[in-house]
């Protein structure tokens, strides 16, 4: 099936163009790093909690480390799943390799969509891999496990996808360097919605909710980071973060189910775009 | 324009005639705003006719994190060709475009030529029932030229067809039995080698003194370029029609110390025709 050989190319591209092994060892140093962090943190914890705090006091803060180190690897996942994007379809364009590849029995669609189906399987084991790699070490030193981390990395690996399909999209018609750039900034600019819509629900401003909400339904990168915080909060601190007043890191509740839909239906309209804008181009 | 299957076709032009985008359209990598083709009588995109087709762009690359065996084994599964033929086909594909040796090596250090003779392998691994080639020979040296012509002959004697794009007139006048030639994405020659050139030849006459009329009658049988008082070249004069020419200027008094027939090349036939004005090409289209 044409699909299935364009995405093994793509992951096997991966592989010899040392990606993989450039993620793994990159990988390696942080969760190191961050294990490190953790383990001092305990020791910390150890050494200056107080009896009537218990350990409770630790897995808060654990809770927060863990929620700050999901921020940093969501960031660097959703820029990567651009950054890998940019290039899939143009670059093949732009070297004439798809003039090699494009004349075999094969639809366009089955170019990018393997294309997809590829980035969009290495994004997720890469997810996968290393949050279960990270979440086991800092359970291992600390004891502390968040509440539902598949949820989280499943929500963490979905907004790469988005930033993914548009990526590709993108990539059928315009240059590596330009899309890679819309696609960073618009995922800033939906997580800045998202910061914006806490204030902004902190003092009752309905336009700019009105307006951070029109951004989330735009690039629903926003949405999903907030379901990956949520799945990282346990109970205790789901409660204090309804308490503050302004409060742009934690939230209080999931995206729900029509979001999650409206977001899937994104993904699948990005891709017949892409598909549709792939056809009608000139190679 | 057709081509007949069996043969070897050339496709000639000046820059920017037209001859890759053909092929472009031919393939279905870019889409016409008229007009249709049909491709071993289908349309270009049909996927099972395409299994039946190479190609060889003109500008291209490799996958060059690939050894030229990956590239060839993706072709190949690409092209459908059965699992157990595959192994035999690369083989035999790599000695043929003379890679058998650096088979194993990555792409990105072939140099330019080499990576031409894969793009002819890839062209070729799933034995086409016709195979286009773009500019085949362009980073190739003299050695490397002969050889393609080698493996034009030999695609041919299996009873494909190929459709030869080029600018190397000399290479086209080598192999090719049928040529079409193009300008502005119109055909304003072509036909069977052997007739588009041996129809088209060339008299040289030479008088014995300068005639006033000679000129004139002579400009009646083709074009007329005179050379000094006393010699005058008739181009695109047809054989059968020399005797008639010396008759009429013998009729007019001139005498004529010598007639000489020249066959010209291909490259100057294709620059006659590019130099024709368009209703004189049309006759030809």
């Amino acid at each position: 099936m044409p699909l299935l050989i364009i995405a093994r190319l793509t992951l096997f591209e991966l592989v010899r163009r040392r990606v993989v092994g450039a993620v793994a060892a990159l990988t390696a140093i942080c969760v190191g790093l961050t294990g490190w962090a953790f383990y001092k943190l305990h020791e910390f914890s150890l050494a200056h909690s107080s009896a009537a705090a218990g350990g409770g006091e630790e897995a808060m803060a654990n809770a927060m480390q863990v929620i700050l180190l999901a921020h940093m690897f969501g960031m660097v996942l959703a820029v990567g799943g651009a950054f890998l994007a940019a290039p899939s379809i143009a670059s093949d364009i732009e070297s004439g390799i798809a003039l090699a590849i494009l004349p075999r029995p094969l639809r366009r669609r089955d170019v990018v969509l393997g294309r997809f189906l590829g980035l969009a399987v290495a994004i997720g084991a890469y997810v996968f891999i290393t949050g279960a790699l990270e979440f086991s070490v800092i359970h291992a030193i600390t004891g502390y496990a968040p509440p539902h981390p598949a949820a989280a990395l499943a929500y963490i690996s979905s907004g790469a996808v988005v930033l993914l399909a548009l990526g590709i999209a993108g990539s059928t018609r315009f240059s590596p360097i330009a899309v890679g750039i819309v696609c960073v900034a618009l995922y800033g600019v939906a997580w800045i919605a998202q910061v914006a819509d806490a204030v902004a629900t902190a003092y009752h401003n309905g336009a700019i909710r009105t307006a951070c909400t029109i951004v989330s339904l735009i690039v629903p990168t926003g949405g999903l980071w907030r379901g990956a915080i949520f799945s990282l909060e346990p109970t205790l601190m789901v409660a204090a973060s309804a308490q503050l007043t302004v409060n742009p890191i934690t939230v209080t509740s999931p995206p729900t189910h029509a979001y999650l839909i409206w977001t899937a239906l994104w993904v699948a309209g990005m891709l017949v775009a892409a598909i549709a804008s792939f056809e009608r181009r000139d190679v | 324009m057709s081509v007949p299957r069996g043969e070897i076709f050339g496709f000639l032009g000046p820059n920017g005639a037209g001859k890759t985008t053909a092929i472009k359209l031919f393939l279905g990598l870019a889409h016409p705003t008229s007009g249709q083709a049909s491709i071993l009588g289908a349309p270009p995109s049909d996927l099972d006719m395409r299994r039946r087709v190479g190609y060889l762009p003109e500008l291209f690359r490799f996958q060059d994190w690939l050894t030229a065996r990956e590239v060839l084994e993706l072709h190949c599964t690409l092209a459908s060709v059965a699992r157990a033929r595959r192994r035999t086909a690369i083989d035999d594909v790599l000695e043929l475009v003379g890679l058998r040796e650096r088979g194993d090596d990555r792409v990105a250090s072939y140099s330019k030529g080499m990576q031409q003779r894969l793009g002819l392998g890839v062209a070729l691994v799933a034995e086409p029932e016709i195979v286009f080639l773009d500019e085949p020979t362009s980073a190739l040296d003299p050695l490397g030229r002969r050889e393609v012509r080698d493996v034009l002959r030999a695609v041919k004697s299996r009873g494909a067809t190929v459709f030869l794009n080029s600018h190397l007139l000399s290479e086209v006048e080598q192999v090719c039995d049928r040529v079409a030639i193009i300008d502005r994405g119109r055909v304003v020659g072509g036909g069977d080698l052997a007739d588009l050139l041996g129809r088209s030849t060339r008299v040289r006459i030479r008088l014995a003194e300068a005639s006033p009329d000679a000129a004139a009658i002579a400009a009646r049988f083709g074009r007329v370029e005179q050379i000094g008082a006393l010699t005058l070249l008739v181009d695109g004069i047809a054989d059968a029609k020399t005797p008639d020419l010396v008759r009429a200027l013998a009729a007019a008094g001139a005498r004529i110390l010598a007639v000489a027939g020249e066959t010209p090349t291909l490259e100057e036939r294709f620059l006659n025709l590019l130099a024709e004005p368009d209703d004189a090409a049309a006759d030809n289209r």
